[in-house]
Protein backbone atom coordinates (compact mmCIF):
# COMPACT_ATOMS: atom_id res chain seq x y z
CA UNK A 1 0.00 0.00 0.00
CA UNK A 2 2.54 2.54 1.32
CA UNK A 3 5.11 1.20 -2.05
CA UNK A 4 2.11 1.73 -3.98
CA UNK A 5 1.68 5.55 -3.12
CA UNK A 6 5.56 5.99 -2.85
CA UNK A 7 5.33 4.75 -6.96
CA UNK A 8 2.41 7.09 -7.96
CA UNK A 9 4.08 9.76 -6.55
CA UNK A 10 7.32 8.98 -8.10
CA UNK A 11 5.53 8.52 -11.45
CA UNK A 12 4.13 11.84 -10.87
CA UNK A 13 7.31 13.20 -10.48
CA UNK A 14 8.18 12.08 -13.50
CA UNK A 15 6.04 13.34 -15.55
CA UNK A 16 6.19 16.69 -14.39
CA UNK A 17 10.03 16.35 -15.12
CA UNK A 18 9.11 14.76 -18.44
CA UNK A 19 7.10 17.88 -19.36
CA UNK A 20 9.37 20.62 -18.36
CA UNK A 21 11.87 19.09 -20.95
CA UNK A 22 9.23 18.84 -23.45
CA UNK A 23 8.95 22.28 -23.23
CA UNK A 24 12.51 23.22 -22.91
CA UNK A 25 13.30 21.16 -26.38
CA UNK A 26 10.72 22.70 -28.14
CA UNK A 27 11.73 26.49 -27.15
CA UNK A 28 14.98 25.80 -28.02
CA UNK A 29 14.25 24.89 -32.26
CA UNK A 30 10.56 27.10 -33.23
CA UNK A 31 9.28 26.29 -36.44
CA UNK A 32 8.45 29.01 -37.93
CA UNK A 33 6.04 28.79 -40.93
CA UNK A 34 3.86 31.81 -42.70
CA UNK A 35 0.74 31.50 -43.87
CA UNK A 36 -0.28 33.97 -46.31
CA UNK A 37 -4.36 33.97 -46.40
CA UNK A 38 -6.76 35.83 -48.25
CA UNK A 39 -8.59 38.71 -46.73
CA UNK A 40 -11.45 40.36 -47.49
CA UNK A 41 -14.19 41.90 -45.60
CA UNK A 42 -18.00 42.89 -47.05
CA UNK A 43 -18.59 45.82 -44.61
CA UNK A 44 -15.83 47.78 -46.47
CA UNK A 45 -16.59 46.41 -49.49
CA UNK A 46 -13.94 49.53 -51.46
CA UNK A 47 -10.74 48.31 -49.76
CA UNK A 48 -9.19 45.31 -52.63
CA UNK A 49 -8.73 42.14 -50.79
CA UNK A 50 -5.30 41.26 -49.87
CA UNK A 51 -3.19 38.78 -48.26
CA UNK A 52 -2.45 38.70 -44.83
CA UNK A 53 0.62 36.91 -43.32
CA UNK A 54 0.52 34.86 -39.93
CA UNK A 55 3.23 32.85 -38.16
CA UNK A 56 2.64 29.94 -36.29
CA UNK A 57 4.96 27.52 -34.57
CA UNK A 58 4.31 24.20 -36.03
CA UNK A 59 5.73 22.56 -32.62
CA UNK A 60 2.69 23.64 -31.14
CA UNK A 61 0.03 23.26 -33.87
CA UNK A 62 -1.89 20.43 -35.06
CA UNK A 63 -1.05 18.18 -38.27
CA UNK A 64 -3.53 19.76 -40.46
CA UNK A 65 -3.71 23.28 -42.63
CA UNK A 66 -7.66 23.31 -40.15
CA UNK A 67 -5.50 23.29 -37.06
CA UNK A 68 -3.51 25.92 -38.05
CA UNK A 69 -6.34 28.05 -39.35
CA UNK A 70 -8.23 27.17 -35.89
CA UNK A 71 -5.01 28.93 -34.21
CA UNK A 72 -4.66 31.90 -36.13
CA UNK A 73 -8.30 32.59 -35.53
CA UNK A 74 -8.06 31.83 -31.35
CA UNK A 75 -4.77 33.71 -30.69
CA UNK A 76 -3.82 36.25 -33.71
CA UNK A 77 -6.73 37.18 -35.46
CA UNK A 78 -10.14 36.22 -34.08
CA UNK A 79 -11.67 38.31 -37.20
CA UNK A 80 -10.73 35.83 -39.97
CA UNK A 81 -13.65 34.14 -41.16
CA UNK A 82 -14.15 30.33 -42.80
CA UNK A 83 -16.39 27.26 -42.67
CA UNK A 84 -15.73 24.31 -40.63
CA UNK A 85 -17.70 21.85 -38.63
CA UNK A 86 -16.30 18.38 -37.94
CA UNK A 87 -12.63 18.62 -38.67
CA UNK A 88 -12.16 15.04 -40.25
CA UNK A 89 -13.17 15.34 -43.33
CA UNK A 90 -16.93 14.37 -43.60
CA UNK A 91 -19.00 17.43 -43.55
CA UNK A 92 -16.83 19.23 -46.35
CA UNK A 93 -17.16 22.72 -45.00
CA UNK A 94 -13.94 23.45 -45.07
CA UNK A 95 -13.11 23.51 -49.05
CA UNK A 96 -10.53 26.36 -49.49
CA UNK A 97 -7.74 26.50 -51.97
CA UNK A 98 -4.72 25.12 -50.18
CA UNK A 99 -1.09 25.78 -51.96
CA UNK A 100 -2.90 26.12 -55.21
CA UNK A 101 -4.87 23.23 -54.96
CA UNK A 102 -8.74 22.69 -53.95
CA UNK A 103 -8.68 20.70 -50.98
CA UNK A 104 -10.36 20.63 -47.21
CA UNK A 105 -8.18 22.48 -44.87
CA UNK A 106 -8.67 19.54 -42.51
CA UNK A 107 -7.69 16.14 -44.54
CA UNK A 108 -4.53 18.50 -45.73
CA UNK A 109 -1.29 18.12 -43.97
CA UNK A 110 0.90 21.61 -43.62
CA UNK A 111 3.85 21.10 -45.57
CA UNK A 112 6.88 21.15 -42.91
CA UNK A 113 9.00 22.85 -45.04
CA UNK A 114 8.74 26.32 -42.65
CA UNK A 115 11.19 28.30 -45.86
CA UNK A 116 8.06 27.74 -47.66
CA UNK A 117 5.07 29.71 -47.18
CA UNK A 118 1.52 28.20 -47.39
CA UNK A 119 -0.80 30.57 -49.55
CA UNK A 120 -4.85 29.85 -48.83
CA UNK A 121 -7.41 31.35 -51.07
CA UNK A 122 -11.45 30.77 -51.22
CA UNK A 123 -12.30 28.25 -53.79
CA UNK A 124 -11.62 30.00 -57.00
CA UNK A 125 -14.18 31.31 -59.80
CA UNK A 126 -16.77 31.46 -56.82
CA UNK A 127 -17.94 34.70 -55.29
CA UNK A 128 -16.68 35.41 -52.40
CA UNK A 129 -18.76 35.96 -48.56
CA UNK A 130 -15.88 37.06 -46.82
CA UNK A 131 -12.51 35.63 -46.42
CA UNK A 132 -12.55 32.21 -47.01
CA UNK A 133 -16.24 31.84 -47.56
CA UNK A 134 -17.51 31.27 -50.85
CA UNK A 135 -20.89 31.66 -52.04
CA UNK A 136 -22.55 28.19 -52.90
CA UNK A 137 -25.66 28.95 -53.83
CA UNK A 138 -25.68 28.51 -56.94
CA UNK A 139 -23.72 25.37 -56.67
CA UNK A 140 -26.87 24.05 -54.03
CA UNK A 141 -29.73 24.87 -56.68
CA UNK A 142 -28.15 23.11 -59.17
CA UNK A 143 -27.74 20.05 -57.45
CA UNK A 144 -30.89 20.69 -56.58
CA UNK A 145 -32.38 20.41 -59.95
CA UNK A 146 -30.74 16.96 -60.77
CA UNK A 147 -33.34 16.00 -58.33
CA UNK A 148 -31.42 13.68 -55.57
CA UNK A 149 -34.00 11.54 -54.12
CA UNK A 150 -35.33 8.23 -55.05
CA UNK A 151 -38.53 8.10 -56.93
CA UNK A 152 -40.40 5.19 -57.54
CA UNK A 153 -43.97 4.21 -58.15
CA UNK A 154 -43.10 1.03 -56.84
CA UNK A 155 -43.62 0.44 -52.92
CA UNK A 156 -42.37 -2.27 -50.78
CA UNK A 157 -45.45 -4.40 -49.81
CA UNK A 158 -44.13 -4.27 -46.43
CA UNK A 159 -44.13 -0.88 -45.97
CA UNK A 160 -40.88 -0.56 -45.48
CA UNK A 161 -37.39 -0.26 -47.06
CA UNK A 162 -36.46 -0.11 -50.68
CA UNK A 163 -34.81 -2.67 -50.89
CA UNK A 164 -31.59 -3.56 -53.72
CA UNK A 165 -29.00 -6.31 -54.24
CA UNK A 166 -26.15 -6.60 -52.86
CA UNK A 167 -24.78 -6.35 -56.41
CA UNK A 168 -27.00 -3.23 -57.43
CA UNK A 169 -25.43 -1.72 -54.23
CA UNK A 170 -21.95 -2.20 -55.21
CA UNK A 171 -22.40 0.00 -57.99
CA UNK A 172 -23.05 3.34 -56.13
CA UNK A 173 -19.86 2.63 -54.03
CA UNK A 174 -17.53 5.47 -55.21
CA UNK A 175 -20.61 7.68 -55.57
CA UNK A 176 -22.39 7.78 -52.49
CA UNK A 177 -19.22 9.03 -50.47
CA UNK A 178 -19.29 12.49 -52.06
CA UNK A 179 -20.02 15.43 -49.82
CA UNK A 180 -20.53 18.02 -52.01
CA UNK A 181 -17.60 20.22 -50.54
CA UNK A 182 -17.79 21.97 -54.28
CA UNK A 183 -13.52 21.18 -54.68
CA UNK A 184 -14.34 19.32 -57.56
CA UNK A 185 -16.60 21.65 -59.37
CA UNK A 186 -14.39 24.83 -58.67
CA UNK A 187 -11.31 22.83 -59.85
CA UNK A 188 -12.40 22.79 -63.34
CA UNK A 189 -11.76 25.78 -66.40
CA UNK A 190 -15.34 24.53 -68.04
CA UNK A 191 -17.30 25.51 -65.10
CA UNK A 192 -15.59 28.63 -64.48
CA UNK A 193 -16.32 29.51 -68.24
CA UNK A 194 -20.08 28.72 -67.76
CA UNK A 195 -21.32 27.93 -64.27
CA UNK A 196 -24.30 29.27 -64.64
CA UNK A 197 -25.10 26.84 -67.22
CA UNK A 198 -22.80 23.82 -66.83
CA UNK A 199 -23.76 21.34 -63.90
CA UNK A 200 -20.17 20.99 -63.08
CA UNK A 201 -18.84 17.48 -62.16
CA UNK A 202 -19.91 17.08 -58.35
CA UNK A 203 -23.55 17.82 -59.15
CA UNK A 204 -23.19 15.61 -62.58
CA UNK A 205 -21.60 12.87 -60.46
CA UNK A 206 -25.01 12.24 -57.92
CA UNK A 207 -26.59 12.89 -61.18
CA UNK A 208 -24.93 9.89 -62.22
CA UNK A 209 -25.33 7.98 -58.73
CA UNK A 210 -28.98 8.28 -59.14
CA UNK A 211 -29.13 7.79 -62.65
CA UNK A 212 -27.38 4.44 -61.64
CA UNK A 213 -29.96 3.37 -58.68
CA UNK A 214 -31.64 -0.24 -59.44
CA UNK A 215 -34.35 0.92 -57.43
CA UNK A 216 -34.85 4.57 -59.50
CA UNK A 217 -37.63 4.72 -62.00
CA UNK A 218 -37.27 8.67 -63.51
CA UNK A 219 -34.31 7.89 -65.25
CA UNK A 220 -36.00 8.96 -68.41
CA UNK A 221 -36.56 12.48 -66.73
CA UNK A 222 -33.18 12.87 -65.44
CA UNK A 223 -31.19 11.71 -68.90
CA UNK A 224 -33.93 14.30 -70.80
CA UNK A 225 -32.39 16.71 -68.20
CA UNK A 226 -29.04 16.43 -69.35
CA UNK A 227 -29.75 16.28 -73.13
CA UNK A 228 -28.70 20.11 -74.31
CA UNK A 229 -25.21 21.14 -75.16
CA UNK A 230 -24.47 22.78 -71.71
CA UNK A 231 -26.03 20.97 -68.74
CA UNK A 232 -23.28 17.77 -69.59
CA UNK A 233 -21.44 18.32 -72.91
CA UNK A 234 -19.40 20.98 -71.46
CA UNK A 235 -17.44 18.58 -69.74
CA UNK A 236 -14.10 18.34 -71.59
CA UNK A 237 -12.57 15.40 -69.91
CA UNK A 238 -10.11 17.94 -68.50
CA UNK A 239 -9.61 15.63 -65.00
CA UNK A 240 -9.00 18.46 -62.95
CA UNK A 241 -11.72 16.95 -61.05
CA UNK A 242 -10.31 13.34 -59.92
CA UNK A 243 -7.35 14.91 -58.94
CA UNK A 244 -7.61 17.16 -56.43
CA UNK A 245 -11.03 15.28 -54.67
CA UNK A 246 -9.54 15.40 -51.45
CA UNK A 247 -11.76 11.95 -51.03
CA UNK A 248 -10.53 10.21 -53.39
CA UNK A 249 -13.46 9.72 -55.72
CA UNK A 250 -13.23 10.32 -59.79
CA UNK A 251 -16.52 12.72 -60.85
CA UNK A 252 -14.87 12.54 -64.42
CA UNK A 253 -15.50 8.48 -65.20
CA UNK A 254 -18.79 9.17 -63.73
CA UNK A 255 -19.18 11.81 -66.11
CA UNK A 256 -18.35 9.53 -69.03
CA UNK A 257 -20.11 6.72 -68.26
CA UNK A 258 -23.43 9.28 -68.12
CA UNK A 259 -22.35 10.05 -71.88
CA UNK A 260 -22.14 6.75 -72.66
CA UNK A 261 -25.55 5.86 -71.29
CA UNK A 262 -26.96 8.86 -73.35
CA UNK A 263 -25.30 7.90 -76.69
CA UNK A 264 -26.71 4.39 -75.97
CA UNK A 265 -30.03 5.89 -75.18
CA UNK B 1 -29.89 63.19 -67.68
CA UNK B 2 -27.17 61.33 -68.37
CA UNK B 3 -27.22 58.22 -69.91
CA UNK B 4 -26.38 55.57 -67.23
CA UNK B 5 -24.77 52.25 -67.71
CA UNK B 6 -25.52 48.87 -66.92
CA UNK B 7 -24.49 48.89 -63.79
CA UNK B 8 -26.05 51.83 -62.27
CA UNK B 9 -29.32 50.45 -63.65
CA UNK B 10 -29.46 47.79 -62.25
CA UNK B 11 -28.81 49.64 -58.63
CA UNK B 12 -32.03 51.68 -60.04
CA UNK B 13 -33.80 48.49 -60.67
CA UNK B 14 -33.17 47.16 -57.22
CA UNK B 15 -33.93 50.64 -55.62
CA UNK B 16 -37.01 50.85 -57.41
CA UNK B 17 -38.00 47.19 -56.87
CA UNK B 18 -37.47 47.81 -52.87
CA UNK B 19 -39.59 50.62 -53.23
CA UNK B 20 -42.82 48.76 -55.09
CA UNK B 21 -42.40 46.28 -52.23
CA UNK B 22 -43.02 48.74 -49.86
CA UNK B 23 -46.36 48.47 -50.44
CA UNK B 24 -47.26 44.87 -49.58
CA UNK B 25 -46.17 46.21 -46.11
CA UNK B 26 -48.80 47.03 -43.25
CA UNK B 27 -49.65 50.57 -44.05
CA UNK B 28 -48.08 51.76 -40.53
CA UNK B 29 -44.98 50.24 -40.86
CA UNK B 30 -44.22 51.58 -44.46
CA UNK B 31 -43.11 54.60 -43.29
CA UNK B 32 -40.12 52.81 -41.32
CA UNK B 33 -39.44 50.90 -44.38
CA UNK B 34 -39.41 53.42 -47.11
CA UNK B 35 -36.85 54.71 -44.45
CA UNK B 36 -34.43 51.54 -43.81
CA UNK B 37 -34.26 51.42 -47.89
CA UNK B 38 -33.28 54.83 -48.50
CA UNK B 39 -30.52 54.94 -45.06
CA UNK B 40 -29.36 51.05 -46.51
CA UNK B 41 -28.72 52.63 -50.42
CA UNK B 42 -27.40 55.89 -48.92
CA UNK B 43 -24.46 54.09 -46.82
CA UNK B 44 -22.59 53.22 -50.22
CA UNK B 45 -23.33 56.58 -51.88
CA UNK B 46 -20.12 57.55 -51.77
CA UNK B 47 -18.45 54.47 -53.80
CA UNK B 48 -17.08 55.59 -56.99
CA UNK B 49 -18.98 54.47 -59.98
CA UNK B 50 -15.70 52.74 -61.39
CA UNK B 51 -15.03 50.14 -58.36
CA UNK B 52 -17.71 47.64 -60.69
CA UNK B 53 -16.53 44.49 -58.78
CA UNK B 54 -17.78 46.67 -55.06
CA UNK B 55 -21.21 47.47 -56.89
CA UNK B 56 -21.76 44.17 -58.37
CA UNK B 57 -20.96 42.89 -54.73
CA UNK B 58 -23.34 45.32 -53.46
CA UNK B 59 -26.25 44.24 -55.76
CA UNK B 60 -25.57 40.97 -55.11
CA UNK B 61 -26.16 41.57 -51.49
CA UNK B 62 -29.11 43.80 -51.62
CA UNK B 63 -31.06 41.46 -54.09
CA UNK B 64 -30.17 38.55 -50.99
CA UNK B 65 -31.64 41.15 -49.13
CA UNK B 66 -34.72 42.28 -50.92
CA UNK B 67 -35.17 38.82 -51.39
CA UNK B 68 -35.50 38.11 -47.41
CA UNK B 69 -37.35 41.23 -46.59
CA UNK B 70 -39.98 41.09 -48.93
CA UNK B 71 -41.45 38.09 -47.59
CA UNK B 72 -44.73 38.69 -46.32
CA UNK B 73 -43.97 37.21 -42.92
CA UNK B 74 -41.89 39.98 -42.17
CA UNK B 75 -44.21 42.93 -40.95
CA UNK B 76 -42.03 45.93 -39.58
CA UNK B 77 -38.16 47.38 -39.27
CA UNK B 78 -36.63 49.35 -36.88
CA UNK C 1 -20.59 44.91 -67.73
CA UNK C 2 -17.37 43.10 -68.12
CA UNK C 3 -18.66 39.63 -66.34
CA UNK C 4 -14.98 38.40 -65.95
CA UNK C 5 -13.97 41.53 -64.02
CA UNK C 6 -16.92 41.24 -61.76
CA UNK C 7 -16.00 38.22 -59.62
CA UNK C 8 -13.80 39.74 -56.32
CA UNK C 9 -10.43 38.53 -56.96
CA UNK C 10 -7.19 38.63 -55.63
CA UNK C 11 -6.53 42.70 -55.58
CA UNK C 12 -7.97 42.69 -59.24
CA UNK C 13 -7.81 46.06 -59.63
CA UNK C 14 -10.87 47.38 -62.25
CA UNK C 15 -9.36 48.23 -65.52
CA UNK C 16 -10.42 51.59 -66.77
CA UNK C 17 -11.31 51.32 -70.43
CA UNK C 18 -8.46 53.18 -72.18
CA UNK C 19 -9.16 55.05 -75.60
CA UNK C 20 -6.23 52.58 -77.03
CA UNK C 21 -8.36 49.31 -76.68
CA UNK C 22 -10.04 49.39 -80.68
CA UNK C 23 -13.18 50.35 -80.94
CA UNK C 24 -14.47 46.93 -81.94
CA UNK C 25 -13.58 45.48 -78.54
CA UNK C 26 -15.05 48.39 -76.92
CA UNK C 27 -17.94 48.03 -78.63
CA UNK C 28 -19.03 44.77 -77.78
CA UNK C 29 -21.91 44.86 -75.05
CA UNK C 30 -22.41 41.62 -73.02
CA UNK C 31 -25.23 40.94 -71.51
CA UNK C 32 -25.56 41.51 -68.07
CA UNK C 33 -25.74 37.93 -65.93
CA UNK C 34 -28.38 37.87 -62.64
CA UNK C 35 -26.57 38.54 -59.86
CA UNK C 36 -24.70 35.69 -57.96
CA UNK C 37 -26.40 33.99 -60.84
CA UNK C 38 -29.15 33.63 -59.19
CA UNK C 39 -32.75 33.29 -61.02
CA UNK C 40 -35.38 33.13 -59.09
CA UNK C 41 -35.45 32.76 -55.52
CA UNK C 42 -32.51 31.01 -53.50
CA UNK C 43 -34.59 28.18 -52.85
CA UNK C 44 -35.53 27.29 -56.03
CA UNK C 45 -34.16 24.56 -58.22
CA UNK C 46 -31.73 25.80 -61.25
CA UNK C 47 -33.62 25.48 -64.41
CA UNK C 48 -32.06 23.26 -67.43
CA UNK C 49 -32.37 24.75 -71.15
CA UNK C 50 -34.67 22.88 -73.40
CA UNK C 51 -33.62 19.20 -74.26
CA UNK C 52 -32.13 19.17 -77.75
CA UNK C 53 -30.79 15.49 -78.62
CA UNK C 54 -29.07 17.13 -81.84
CA UNK C 55 -26.94 19.45 -79.24
CA UNK C 56 -26.51 16.82 -77.11
CA UNK C 57 -26.16 12.83 -77.31
CA UNK C 58 -26.26 12.66 -81.13
CA UNK C 59 -24.06 15.91 -81.53
CA UNK C 60 -21.30 14.04 -78.94
CA UNK C 61 -21.89 10.51 -80.19
CA UNK C 62 -21.30 12.13 -83.88
CA UNK C 63 -17.58 13.36 -82.89
CA UNK C 64 -16.66 10.21 -80.98
CA UNK C 65 -17.53 8.43 -84.09
CA UNK C 66 -15.75 10.59 -86.47
CA UNK C 67 -12.90 10.75 -84.17
CA UNK C 68 -12.74 6.84 -84.12
CA UNK C 69 -12.72 6.98 -87.98
CA UNK C 70 -10.61 8.95 -88.18
CA UNK C 71 -7.64 6.79 -86.73
CA UNK C 72 -7.59 3.81 -89.80
CA UNK C 73 -8.25 6.85 -92.28
CA UNK C 74 -5.15 8.16 -91.24
CA UNK C 75 -2.92 4.85 -90.91
CA UNK C 76 -4.42 3.80 -94.19
CA UNK C 77 -2.12 6.07 -96.32
CA UNK C 78 0.56 5.50 -94.95
CA UNK C 79 0.89 1.67 -94.66
CA UNK C 80 -0.39 1.72 -98.17
CA UNK C 81 -1.47 3.54 -101.41
CA UNK C 82 -4.88 5.47 -101.07
CA UNK C 83 -7.89 6.39 -103.23
CA UNK C 84 -9.62 9.31 -104.54
CA UNK C 85 -12.07 7.66 -102.38
CA UNK C 86 -10.50 6.87 -99.17
CA UNK C 87 -8.62 10.45 -99.77
CA UNK C 88 -11.62 12.35 -99.91
CA UNK C 89 -13.73 10.63 -96.95
CA UNK C 90 -10.58 11.69 -94.95
CA UNK C 91 -10.59 15.01 -96.06
CA UNK C 92 -14.27 15.55 -95.16
CA UNK C 93 -14.30 13.61 -92.33
CA UNK C 94 -11.23 16.22 -90.42
CA UNK C 95 -12.74 18.91 -91.57
CA UNK C 96 -16.17 18.08 -89.82
CA UNK C 97 -13.59 17.03 -86.77
CA UNK C 98 -12.40 20.48 -87.02
CA UNK C 99 -15.50 22.24 -87.12
CA UNK C 100 -17.12 20.36 -83.91
CA UNK C 101 -13.67 21.42 -82.18
CA UNK C 102 -14.20 24.93 -83.03
CA UNK C 103 -18.13 24.46 -82.38
CA UNK C 104 -17.18 23.32 -78.55
CA UNK C 105 -14.50 26.36 -78.47
CA UNK C 106 -17.65 28.60 -79.34
CA UNK C 107 -20.05 27.43 -77.26
CA UNK C 108 -16.98 27.72 -74.22
CA UNK C 109 -15.76 31.14 -74.56
CA UNK C 110 -18.55 33.03 -77.07
CA UNK C 111 -21.88 31.84 -75.04
CA UNK C 112 -24.72 32.95 -76.41
CA UNK C 113 -26.38 33.98 -72.15
CA UNK C 114 -23.60 36.27 -72.49
CA UNK C 115 -22.43 37.33 -76.29
CA UNK C 116 -26.31 36.81 -77.79
CA UNK C 117 -25.97 37.36 -81.36
CA UNK C 118 -22.14 37.58 -81.40
CA UNK C 119 -22.50 33.42 -80.45
CA UNK C 120 -24.91 33.07 -84.05
CA UNK C 121 -22.19 35.41 -85.40
CA UNK C 122 -19.47 33.39 -84.81
CA UNK C 123 -21.19 30.14 -85.80
CA UNK C 124 -22.16 31.68 -88.92
CA UNK C 125 -18.29 32.79 -89.36
CA UNK C 126 -17.17 28.79 -88.37
CA UNK C 127 -20.02 27.43 -90.83
CA UNK C 128 -18.87 29.91 -93.75
CA UNK C 129 -14.99 28.91 -93.18
CA UNK C 130 -15.63 25.32 -93.28
CA UNK C 131 -17.91 25.86 -96.26
CA UNK C 132 -14.88 27.39 -97.98
CA UNK C 133 -11.87 25.35 -96.73
CA UNK C 134 -14.83 22.15 -98.09
CA UNK C 135 -15.16 23.96 -101.53
CA UNK C 136 -10.70 24.28 -101.01
CA UNK C 137 -11.09 20.13 -100.47
CA UNK C 138 -13.11 19.52 -103.90
CA UNK C 139 -10.54 21.24 -105.65
CA UNK C 140 -7.49 19.74 -104.50
CA UNK C 141 -9.67 15.94 -104.72
CA UNK C 142 -10.42 16.74 -108.37
CA UNK C 143 -6.92 18.86 -109.80
CA UNK C 144 -4.18 17.70 -107.50
CA UNK C 145 -2.33 14.37 -108.18
CA UNK C 146 -3.01 12.17 -105.14
CA UNK C 147 -5.15 14.63 -102.97
CA UNK C 148 -4.49 15.45 -99.66
CA UNK C 149 -2.06 13.12 -98.89
CA UNK C 150 -0.89 13.34 -102.06
CA UNK C 151 0.26 16.99 -100.91
CA UNK C 152 1.61 15.88 -97.44
CA UNK C 153 3.28 13.05 -99.09
CA UNK C 154 5.20 15.99 -101.34
CA UNK C 155 5.64 18.38 -98.55
CA UNK C 156 7.01 15.55 -96.40
CA UNK C 157 9.77 14.50 -99.44
CA UNK C 158 10.60 17.83 -100.05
Amino acid sequence: MFRSILRQSRAFNGTTTRNLATATTTSVTPRIKTFKIYRWNPDTPEVEPKMQSYDIDLNHCGPMVLDAILKIKNEQDSTLTFRRSCREGICGSCAMNIGGRNTLACLCRIETDTAKETKIYPLPHMFVVRDLVPDLTHFYKQYKSIQPYLQTENHPADGRENLQSIEDRAKLDGLYECILCACCSTSCPSYWWNQQEYLGPAVLMQAYRWLIDSRDQASRVRKEMLQNSMSLYRCHTIMNCARTCPKGLNPGKAIAEIKKQLAFD
Amino acid sequence: MARLSGLQREVLKLYRNCIRTIKTKPIDTQDHWRQFIREEFKKNQHISKKQFNVIEHLIRVGHRRFEQYSSTQIKDIH
Amino acid sequence: MLSLTSRVGLARTSLPIRSSIPLLIRGIKTIPQPPGYIVGTVNDAYVPPKAHKLEGSYHWTSERLVALGLAPLTLAPLLGGTSTLLDSTLSVLVLYHSYTGFQSCIIDYIPKRVYGSLHNYAMYLLTFGTGVAGYGLYKIETSEEGGVSGIVKKIYTA
